[in-house]
Parts: C-alpha cells; sequence; structure tokens
C-alpha cells in the first residue's frame, strides 16, 4: 500500500535549528491568503472562507516576521497547506445549494468536507507550532523542472504534432534532468522509447493515435 | 462445499481459457519486472498499464491486472535476496536476512524458498477467497446505506492507523482525498461542483491522473535528487538453486505461520502485504529460540515474510469481491478497472458475473504456478534488467505514463492534471504526507457521500442512524477506538519501531 520509498523523519527531535526561510514560507502563506481573501469577498456567500483566508493572512505575515516561532516547519507549512485547501473548497462551493430538510444539497458534503479538513489541517499546523521537527528539505530545481515541463510539452504537442514526436521531444526534455545525461546516448534511447510506443500501442493495441503533424 | 468445488471447476474453466491464461502469463511477468525494478511502485504499474486492458475482455484485464499485483510481490524480492534494494515495499523486510544468505552464498537457496513459499502461501489464500466469498457476500446483503458508510469510515480509519508517520496528517490526508473527489457533476442534481465551468472537470478528476500523478510523477522527481550511487547495482553469484532438505524443514512452519499471519491482515481494510511481511517477520524473531540468527541470514527470516506478503496480497480481494470495498491502494485501483469494465464492484459481482468472480479466483491460483515457473529460471534474466542505468529508465516511464493517461480520454488536459498532482506528491514527500490514505479517500469519496446521503434520507435527517443500527454503531466504535488507540503515545512508539525496524 505504501510506496513511499523514501525515509520520513518523524517525531521530536531536539536540536533542530530553526528553519531560517520563515521569510519565504510566510510570505508566500500571506499572499495566497490575500488573493483568497479578495476572492472570498468578491462572491457572496463565503463567510467562513473569508474568515479562514483573514486568519491565513495574519498567520503568514506573523511566520514571515519571526513573530510566530516555527519549531517544525514541515508540519506548520503542510497544515496552512490544507487550510488553503480548505478555503479554497469553500470558495469554489459557494454557490452550491445546500441541505433542504432531510436532503443534502450538492453543496453540502464538499462544505461539510471542507470544514473537517480546515480543522485538521489547523490541528497539524498547531503542532507545527509547538513541536519540534526536522527542517523543510532543499526543494531541488533541476529534475522536477523538467520533468513537468516534459510532460507539459507532451500534452501540448500531441493534438497538433501527433505521437511520434511528442514522445521523442518529451524523452528527450525529461532526460534533461538528469545531470547524468549524455546525448548520444539519449538519442538512441529516445528513439527506440519511440519505436516501442507506437508499435505496442498503435499497432498492437489498436489505439487511434495520429502518429505525425497533419499539414 | 459441493458448490465451492462446482464454483472453483467453473472459475478454471475460465481461467484456462488460452486467451486468460495469456493475459495472466502477461501480467504476471509484468508484475515481475515491475517488482524488479526500483523505483516504480505497484500502483503507478497499474495505473500506467491501465489504458492497455481497456480492449480487453473485462475477466481477461482483471485477470491481467491481478497477475501484475502478485507478480510483484515475487519480484521484489529478487532483488532483495540478490543486491539488497528492495524493489517493493513489500520486500524491504526480505532484505535483512535475504541479502546476508546471498553473501554467505546461498542466494539460491533463499530465492526459491521466497518463490515455495509464496506459493504455499498463494495456493492456500486462494481457497481462503473461494470458501470466504459467498458468506461475505451474504453478510453484505444485510448492510443498507448506514452500513456501508461506517464500514467504510472503518477501512479508512484502518489505513490511516497502517500508514506510517502521524496519524492526524493520515487523516488530513484521508479527508484531502474525500474533498477532490467531489469535484465534477454531483450524483443527485447534476449541479457542477467546483467545477470553474471547466468542461474537462464536469467528470470529475480522473482517479488514473492522480494515482500517476502522486505515485508515478512524483516518485520520479525524488529519486533524482538522490544520489546516483544509491541506486547502482551490485552484483552476485547464484550457485545453485536448490534448498536443502534441511532448509526446508526450518522454513516449513515459517511459511505456515506467515501465510496465517498474511491471509489474516490482508482481509483487514487498509492491511495490505506491507504490514503482514512486517508482521510476520517480527513473530518469527519473537517466537525463534536463538532472536540471534536473524539478520545474520535465517532462512525463516525469508520464508515467513515472503509468504505473508503474498497471501496478504491475494487475501485483500476478499472485502473487495464480496463488499466493493477497496482495502488499500492497488485494490483502489482495481476499482477503477471494474469501473472502467462497467462492473460495479460488490456482492452482486458475484451472483450476477460469477464467470469474472470465479475466473478470477482460479487465475489467482494459476498465475502463482506461472511465478514459481517463470521466475526462477528468468533470475539471471532480472537481473541483467536491473543494470539499465536510470537515467535512461526514467524518461522512458515518463513518457510511457503520458501516451497511457493521454489514450484514457484522449484528452491533453488529463496529462496536464496529471502532472500538477505530480508537484502535489512531490510537495507531500518534502512534507511527510503519505500519498496513499488520499487515493483510498478519492477513491471512496463519492460511495461515501451517495451512502452518507441516503442514509440521512431515509433516517429523516436524523445523524445518530449511524450508531443506533447495531451493525453500523459496531463498525463505527470498533473506527473510534483504533483510532484513539493509534493516537496514545505507547502505541504509536511501538508503531514507529515497527516501521524503522
Amino acid at each position: 500500500m505504501s510506496e513511499g520509498l523514501s525515509p520520513s523523519p518523524r517525531g521530536t527531535r531536539p536540536g533542530f535549528a530553526i528553519n531560517t526561510h520563515n521569510w519565504l514560507g510566510g510570505s508566500i502563506v500571506a499572499v495566497l491568503a490575500v488573493f483568497f481573501l479578495a476572492f472570498a469577498f468578491y462572491i457572496p456567500n463565503a463567510l467562513t472562507a473569508r474568515f479562514l483566508a483573514a486568519a491565513l493572512l495574519v498567520i503568514g505575515i506573523g511566520a514571515a516576521v519571526g513573530l510566530l516561532p516555527v519549531h517544525a516547519p514541515r508540519d506548520l507549512y503542510g497544515g496552512l497547506a490544507l487550510v488553503m485547501l480548505a478555503t479554497f473548497a469553500l470558495i469554489a462551493s459557494a454557490d452550491l445549494p445546500g441541505q433542504r430538510g432531510f436532503a443534502f444539497g450538492p453543496g453540502t458534503a464538499p462544505r461539510l468536507f471542507s470544514f473537517v479538513l480546515a480543522a485538521l489541517g489547523a490541528a497539524v499546523a498547531v503542532g507545527g507550532v509547538f513541536a519540534e521537527g526536522p527542517p523543510i528539505e532543499k526543494y531541488k530545481i533541476r529534475g522536477p523542472t523538467f520533468v513537468i515541463v516534459a510532460i507539459l510539452a507532451f500534452a501540448a504537442m500531441i493534438r497538433p504534432l501527433g505521437l511520434v514526436p511528442a514522445t521523442f521531444l518529451a524523452f528527450i526534455i525529461s532526460i534533461l534532468g538528469s545531470t547524468e545525461m549524455r546525448w548520444i546516448e539519449s538519442l538512441i534511447a529516445a528513439a527506440a522509447m519511440t519505436l516501442f510506443c507506437v508499435l505496442l500501442f498503435v499497432y498492437l493495441l489498436n489505439l487511434p493515435f495520429q502518429l505525425w503533424p497533419r499539414f | 462445499m459441493s458448490d465451492l468445488l462446482s464454483n472453483l471447476w467453473m472459475g478454471f474453466h475460465v481461467a484456462a481459457n488460452p486467451f486468460n491464461i495469456f493475459f495472466c502469463l502477461l501480467g504476471a511477468l509484468v508484475g515481475t519486472l515491475v517488482g524488479v525494478l526500483p523505483g516504480i511502485g505497484t500502483v503507478a504499474t497499474i495505473a500506467m498499464l491501465l489504458p492497455i486492458t481497456f480492449g480487453l475482455p473485462p475477466v481477461g484485464a482483471l485477470i491481467m491486472l491481478a497477475g501484475i499485483y502478485y507478480g510483484a510481490q515475487y519480484g521484489g524480492s529478487t532483488t532483495s535476496v540478490l543486491v539488497n534494494i528492495p524493489g517493493e515495499a513489500t520486500s524491504v523486510i526480505t532484505c535483512l536476512d535475504g541479502h546476508q544468505m546471498a553473501r554467505q552464498g546461498r542466494a539460491g537457496p533463499a530465492l526459491s524458498i521466497a518463490a515455495i513459499g509464496s506459493f504455499f502461501a498463494g495456493c492456500v489464500a486462494t481457497v481462503l477467497v473461494a470458501a470466504l466469498g459467498a458468506p461475505l457476500t451474504s453478510i453484505a446483503l444485510l448492510f443498507g446505506p448506514a452500513e456501508y458508510f461506517s464500514l467504510m469510515v472503518l477501512g479508512l480509519i484502518f489505513a490511516v492507523v497502517l500508514a506510517k508517520g502521524s496519524v492526524l496528517k493520515a487523516v488530513a490526508m484521508v479527508v484531502t482525498g474525500l474533498l477532490l473527489s467531489m469535484v465534477g457533476s454531483d450524483l443527485e442534481t447534476g449541479a457542477g461542483r467546483m467545477t470553474f465551468d471547466i468542461a474537462e472537470l464536469a467528470d470529475g478528476i480522473g482517479f488514473a491522473n492522480v494515482a500517476m500523478g502522486v505515485f508515478g510523477f512524483a516518485e520520479i522527481v525524488r529519486n533524482l535528487e538522490l544520489p546516483p550511487e544509491s541506486r547502482d547495482i551490485l552484483k552476485t553469484k547464484i550457485s545453485g538453486l536448490m534448498p536443502t532438505r534441511q532448509d526446508l524443514i526450518d522454513s516449513a512452519g515459517a511459511i505456515a505461520r506467515g501465510t496465517a499471519l498474511g491471509s489474516l491482515v490482508g482481509i483487514l481494510p487498509g492491511g495490505g502485504a506491507v504490514i503482514a511481511s512486517f508482521a510476520a517477520y517480527t513473530f518469527e524473531k519473537k517466537i525463534a529460540k536463538d532472536p540471534s540468527r536473524f539478520g545474520r541470514g535465517a532462512i525463516q527470516g525469508v520464508a515467513a515474510p515472503e509468504s505473508a506478503n503474498n497471501a496478504a496480497a491475494q487475501t485483500s480481494f476478499i472485502p473487495l469481491l464480496t463488499l466493493g470495498i477497496p482495502p488499500n491502494a492497488v485494490m483502489a485501483l482495481m476499482v477503477g478497472a471494474m469501473t472502467i469494465h462497467g462492473i460495479v464492484p460488490g456482492p452482486q459481482v458475484m451472483t450476477k458475473q460469477p464467470e469474472l468472480f470465479w475466473g478470477m479466483i482460479a487465475s489467482m491460483w494459476l498465475g502463482n504456478l506461472m511465478l514459481v515457473v517463470i521466475n526462477l529460471p528468468l533470475v539471471g534474466v532480472w537481473v541483467t534488467l536491473l543494470r539499465v542505468p536510470y537515467r535512461l529508465l526514467y524518461p522512458s516511464i515518463i513518457v510511457f505514463c503520458c501516451i497511457g493517461i493521454y489514450s484514457i480520454n484522449n484528452s491533453p488536459t488529463d496529462v496536464v492534471i496529471a502532472a500538477i498532482f505530480g508537484v502535489v506528491g512531490y510537495w507531500f514527500i518534502k512534507h511527510d504526507f503519505e500519498p496513499a490514505p488520499m487515493l483510498l479517500g478519492f477513491v471512496l469519496g463519492p460511495l461515501m457521500e451517495e451512502n452518507l446521503r441516503r442514509a440521512m434520507l431515509i433516517a429523516r435527517g436524523d445523524a445518530t442512524v449511524f450508531f443506533t443500527r447495531p451493525i453500523s454503531g459496531v463498525l463505527l466504535s470498533t473506527a473510534i477506538i483504533l483510532l484513539v488507540l493509534a493516537a496514545l503515545p505507547k502505541i504509536r512508539r511501538r508503531r514507529d519501531e515497527v516501521f524503522v525496524e
């Protein structure tokens, strides 16, 4: 069931230095909170969302200027992000009719789960203020960027250009994410993989793919 | 009893169809392949290969997916023993003694005991699934909406308790999954919920996109961060496959105990193969006359967890096939696969589609037999495969996933959604959130909401109905007790120990 092969350090460990990037984390929270706050005031029927967004704004600023002690940044920002998701869901489902008599409306369940998620997220965040925890691992730029760009490029290319160019180029872009890449080897591998995919999906499985750009 | 036999006979009739044997073999092979390769999990593979099964008949498709699942249990053990790299989370524990045996030149016996243990466990579990299927199905008929809702709550709580890391965070992940599953058209009124008038979201977020994003793409990005040395492979010589008579005598008890424990854990919602293998190993070590031999190449340390994980992998089909409730993330994907083929998982599968139900059960046994036959001679091939460098492997997985997602609906938007979930999954890893409970919540969300709504409507808005109806009350109380126990500090510490070991 659990696929996480990465070790996840957990629990209270004394001696972790207080995270130095709180100005960044706090600012991100605050900026997003401003956005949510404006959104929540723009639409009707989002009272809780307004309240949550305002609370997020205060906490974000507090963390950014150092007024809020952050002992477990993974938990604090993780919890705040969940509260943000709940706020966003509340805004998004504000236009849905709620309970009528005994019957749930379309908006009842989303709002119910949003409230629960906001409460749980807040609890996780509170833990991040009071319990000690490890600092946030450094985010790498190169790997994730190239992988995501490759996937998005595939999505953009598959319709206009067809399967062969999309597969080949997505392969090349994603391989750039690794520091160990070698050009000749990569080009050969990309060609081989493209051939394999064409044979498998188009000839063996008969899926309706367009192979080349349509002129 | 004669019913059971005639049903099994029918099942074997279905499974022995040359096409189905071929799919079973293919699934088992692909599963082993995936199990051998570190970095591609079972969930990601099943998600990846879902589109391929579209063109197949439903029986063939499900037989193949099931084959992938238990094939991965076998394949994972091969690399654990030979190169001390668990291909799967389920075979982490096999590394401890398996690799020690390999270092002492006993890789052959370790691998064959793993295969024999798994095969035995598979046989027992097959009979168990067949025998328990019918009675559990009749229990399912007593279930109303309130009971179904409570059962799903219990299942989700089990998943939370058994996930590693913080209980609170795991609960939060489940609710995140539930909330995400609300996106799309409302079941009763058809109103678009949280869709922002984006046409592609009207049908909801596809679960294959979510699974591929948080398990496939996020895991790849994560692996890229690790230093290359940690992915490199050692070489070991394999001499002599057969275990000695003494090995067989030593491991017989361990295999039997592992099978029993694994079958039990597999049935419990939220259980699954990972927990089973850990529990079996710990248990063996506890009852051993000389516990210090464990970790130094004790054959029981290979036999017990390998039998347990295979037994659990199979018995976890029981809640899915009888109650329609997936006990773990892999089974959640099976729900998706069944839905795609127009089959509603649940008690009605057995009565309405007996060929599918019994065919799948029979194919489990056939699949296990095939695995023994193909796995041992192919050990050398799998090891060679490990020498493919990761820098070439991961782009192949990425393009394969992209094509797979695109082919489900011919929709580039789906690919974009998967990319977004890849980023989300990466963020989860950085903040110690487990994605598996989220996926389970995501799959169960619509079912839970539907049953909650119905139960409330029938009870005329009285929420106490979940506690006053006896079965539902027992299920919910169990869930609450479990949650409280898991949150208590003492048990939490012990749970952490199990995962550290």
